[in-house]
């Protein structure tokens, strides 16, 4: 980030000779187009004295520390210039790219190693399969990667770094889009256009013919004792400016979805409806600032879910169109409406977005226990385990079961079919559903009142039940030993599995992206440009009028053009004939240009895109 | 399809880092808990606080199903001083026997309203102690009700037939209940247990399992608020 718009900075601290009025008129910088034009001790610090190995390492355009503090060195920094130094390095855009490389790298562990706010369970099985590894991995935080100190440093300091970097140059920037013109050179003839006339008007009036001529074509102007300045293309400046602002804003937008934004994520199985409540979600992360009586109060009810699959050739088992029914209300008292959720066709109510991420089948269970009595109806969701023929896993508990306590853990596949003595699912559409159970009686361990997943059996308190597996289809009945119970599997749903987002920084976010986009392009089109100027009695009674033209980037070409037709109206307004000035010259020779001193080379350098940052 | 990973950078890393913070939160803005009150509460609600502490929170997966415990809870207790107690909502429903039930017909009393599920661990751990509360305070004009959620009537009624639960349980199946206590004080995990005073105002909510003795001197100080004989609210 410190290309050559750092140079800006030094404009108007009036480090450098002052122009056409001192001796050295006529050559050299001074000569140029104004004070201080991309000439300056360039990175806007001030005092020399931190200047020296500070600016030579971070600001790497070489001419600019030679300028700015002969004899600065290490020895000279005190606490404040190794501050500075350190402030500069941080916000330079090496250090930010590094940080951002970083900040990549260190999320690699994160996708590696499980994670304790995404798989405490993972955890515990990465524990007990590398005891020896796993606590030093936990004292690095590799467990929890996104929350540990060294992450949050990382893009801490990746924050600090673009917010220091952009902050102070949004400054200058404004200081840059309220600049007057400079003064005109003295010797119009030697900037890269230039042509002239003699007119029969007195200079004043010729003068003031050239302002209104200029400022009709939405010059900025700036007149003098002889002479008249003009520049154009500010908006070149504001849109580096709009860069710049939108830059921030996209990283407070950043911020704001964190802080206000929540995600959630609900499972949800056909004929069933929930709202947008804790109680009703399987997993709620809010923002730092998001309360449960913040959530947007929508409702929704799963009718149906279809999916399709591939039936034959080389895609076989493939999904092919998910579709869910969805009906959903944005209040409680709101109008119900219908929508169809698919894969990447979110539901977007109230600002909050329903992202289908998943689905499965969950099997249909009615239990009845060793007193007659039914403990236990309703649908169970299983997991998938495969992709291909959708064979899914889940348990069923049946706390309330007496003399004991029944849990099963069962095996769920769409189209049941006998691989080599093996029962596996061979397609993912429920064609020919079957349902293998494992039954356990004793102690669920759900009354002690720890906290259990729905989908994992505690087998410690349960013993199996000597009953030998036997794939169920719809229907079926397994009748448990010693008077235990029935289970009967009557049916079988679908499930889907719903991400619930709400980011209010989305929308900024994007409308930062585009209009820091928009910035850019509108200071890689639009040129500054300026011209001069200057009128003086001649010796016959006339008066002598010199034009100037200079296009301080070399962004883009067509300046010439436009001088051109500026320079002929303004002679065509003012009655002239050809004179002292010349005939309009376009570009100059690459002779010419360097007897005349660094013109335009120092202005090339003085403006540039933030492109080049 | 089954899981298609979301993009989860960058906000996702603040949610976390503010995790811990935000479990530490009792109440939403403006009704602080009562230093005071938990105070002369004294040796129970400290030892539940000590207990339940700020470790809760709910504990996720990207997707919902593959491991992880399938739904919120937590754990906390907050206590609201009468100055800065929202209003509760005026919920009806269904109870599990298929009765229509409304809170208005409790003004006047102190209602404890249980949000549970039959299938959810630290339900089962609180309810005998529930009942036992109930039974305590029921002639000092103290009413309990649960709202029964996520959970299936069958197993909901065995529940109640384990834990020989004696008061009603409104069925909500669609969390309207749940819903309806929004920008309040609303149940932020499963179980959650609300005191509601004699005026229908929220007095105190307890997430995570509520043993008798918080419960107890949660409720004792809400129901001597005003004597049932002196309000006549008792209706």
């Amino acid at each position: 980030m410190t290309g050559p718009l750092a140079g800006e900075g030094g404009r108007g601290t009036g480090l450098v000779p002052a122009d056409g009025t001192g001796p050295a008129d006529g050559t050299g910088p001074a000569d140029g187009t104004g004070p201080a034009d991309g000439t300056g001790p360039a990175d806007g610090t001030g005092t020399p004295a931190d200047a020296g190995p500070a600016s030579g390492a971070v600001f790497a355009d070489g001419a600019r520390p030679i300028l700015a503090a002969p004899g600065a060195g290490t020895a000279r920094l005190g606490l404040t210039g190794w501050l500075r130094w350190g402030w500069r390095q941080l916000t330079s855009m090496r250090t930010a790219l590094i940080l951002l490389f970083l900040l990549a790298v260190a999320s690699v562990p994160g996708s590696v190693l499980p994670q304790e706010g995404v798989d405490p369970s993972a955890v515990s099985q990465y524990y007990a399969a590398h005891p020896s590894l796993a606590p030093l991995l936990n004292r690095l935080s590799l467990f929890s990667v996104f929350a540990a100190p060294w992450f949050a440093a990382i893009y801490l300091l990746l924050f600090v770094s673009l917010a220091g970097c952009v902050l102070p140059r949004t400054f200058r920037l404004v200081g840059a889009a309220r600049q007057q013109p400079p003064r005109a050179p003295r010797r119009l003839a030697r900037l890269p256009m230039s042509a002239g006339f003699v007119t029969s008007l007195a200079p004043g009036e010729a003068l003031a013919s050239a302002s209104r001529l200029l400022g009709a074509r939405r010059f900025r102007l700036r007149a003098g004792d002889g002479w008249i300045s003009a520049e154009k293309g500010y908006l070149r400046e504001v849109g580096n400016l709009l860069f710049h602002i939108a830059l921030l804003a996209l990283l407070a937008s950043v911020g704001l979805g964190g802080i206000f934004g929540y995600k959630a994520n609900r499972l949800l199985v056909t004929g069933q409806s929930f709202a947008n409540t804790p109680t009703a979600l399987d997993v709620f992360r809010p923002g730092r600032l998001v309360s449960p009586s913040d959530l947007q109060p929508f409702s929704v009810a799963l009718q149906s879910f279809s999916a399709t699959y591939v039936s034959s050739g080389p895609q076989l088992d493939e999904p092919q169109t998910f579709n869910a029914a969805l009906r959903y209300s944005a209040a409680p008292n709101a109008p119900t409406r219908s929508y169809d959720l698919r894969v990447n066709h979110p539901l977007t109510v109230d600002s909050v977005s329903v992202y289908l991420i998943g689905h499965g089948y969950a099997p249909e269970f009615k239990v009845t226990d060793g007193h007659g009595n039914v403990v236990f109806s309703g649908p169970v969701p299983f997991i998938p385990v495969e992709q291909a023929g959708l064979t899914s896993e889940g348990v069923v508990k049946v706390p309330d079961a007496t003399p004991s306590q029944l849990g099963f853990a069962g095996v769920f596949l769409p189209t049941a079919a006998d691989l080599n003595g093996r029962l596996v699912s061979e397609f993912p559409a429920a064609r020919n559903p079957r349902v293998s159970l494992i039954s356990y009686a004793g102690n669920l361990g759900l009354n002690t009142g720890e906290s259990q997943s729905v989908y994992q059996l505690d087998l410690s308190g349960l013993h199996r039940l000597a009953v030998a597996p036997r794939p169920l289809a719809v229907g079926q009945s397994m009748t448990l030993p010693n008077g235990a119970g029935t289970i009967t599997f009557t049916g079988y749903r679908q499930w889907v599995s719903l991400a619930i987002t709400y980011d209010p920084g989305q929308l900024p976010a994007l409308i930062s992206g585009v209009l820091a986009l928009a910035g850019l392009i509108l200071s890689f089109m639009v040129r500054r440009r300026r011209v001069f100027v200057r009128a003086a009695a001649g010796p016959d009674g006339q008066t002598v009028v010199a034009v100037g033209g200079l296009a301080r980037s070399d962004a883009a070409g067509g300046f010439e053009v436009e001088f051109a037709e500026l320079a002929g109206e303004l002679r065509t307004a003012q009655d002239g004939r050809p004179g002292a000035g010349g005939p309009v010259r376009g570009s100059p020779e690459p002779a010419e240009q360097q007897t005349t001193g660094s013109v335009s080379s120092d202005n090339d350098q003085s403006l540039s895109t933030p492109g080049g940052e | 399809m089954s899981r298609l990973p979301l993009p989860a950078f960058p906000s996702d890393l603040v949610v976390r880092a503010g995790r811990a913070a935000r479990s530490c939160r009792r109440a939403r803005g403006g009704s602080r808990p009562a230093a005071v009150a938990l105070a002369v509460t004294a040796p129970a609600a400290a030892a539940v606080l000590a207990v339940a502490g700020c470790a809760g929170g709910p504990i996720g997966q990207n997707t919902p199903a593959s491991s992880g415990q399938g739904f919120v809870s937590g754990s906390g207790m907050s206590v609201y001083e009468t100055g800065s107690r929202s209003v509760a909502p005026v919920v009806s429903g269904t109870t599990l026997t298929g009765q229509h039930l409304s809170l208005a017909s409790y003004r006047g009393a102190v209602v404890v309203l249980n949000f549970w599920g039959s299938w959810c661990g630290p339900c089962r751990a609180e309810a005998p102690d529930l009942q036992a509360a109930a039974s305590h305070f029921s002639s000092r004009g103290v009413r309990f009700l649960g709202v029964d959620i996520r959970d299936d009537p069958t197993g909901a009624h065995a529940f109640q037939r384990t834990f020989q639960v004696t008061y009603p349980s409104l069925n909500d199946p669609g969390d309207e209940i749940a819903l309806a206590f929004r920008g309040t004080v609303p149940p932020a995990g499963i179980p959650t247990t609300l005191v509601i005073d004699r005026q229908g105002r929220i007095a105190a909510r307890i997430v995570g399992s509520a043993s008798y003795n918080a419960l107890k001197a949660l409720i004792t100080p809400v129901a001597a608020e005003h004597p049932v004989t002196t309000t006549g609210a008792a209706r």
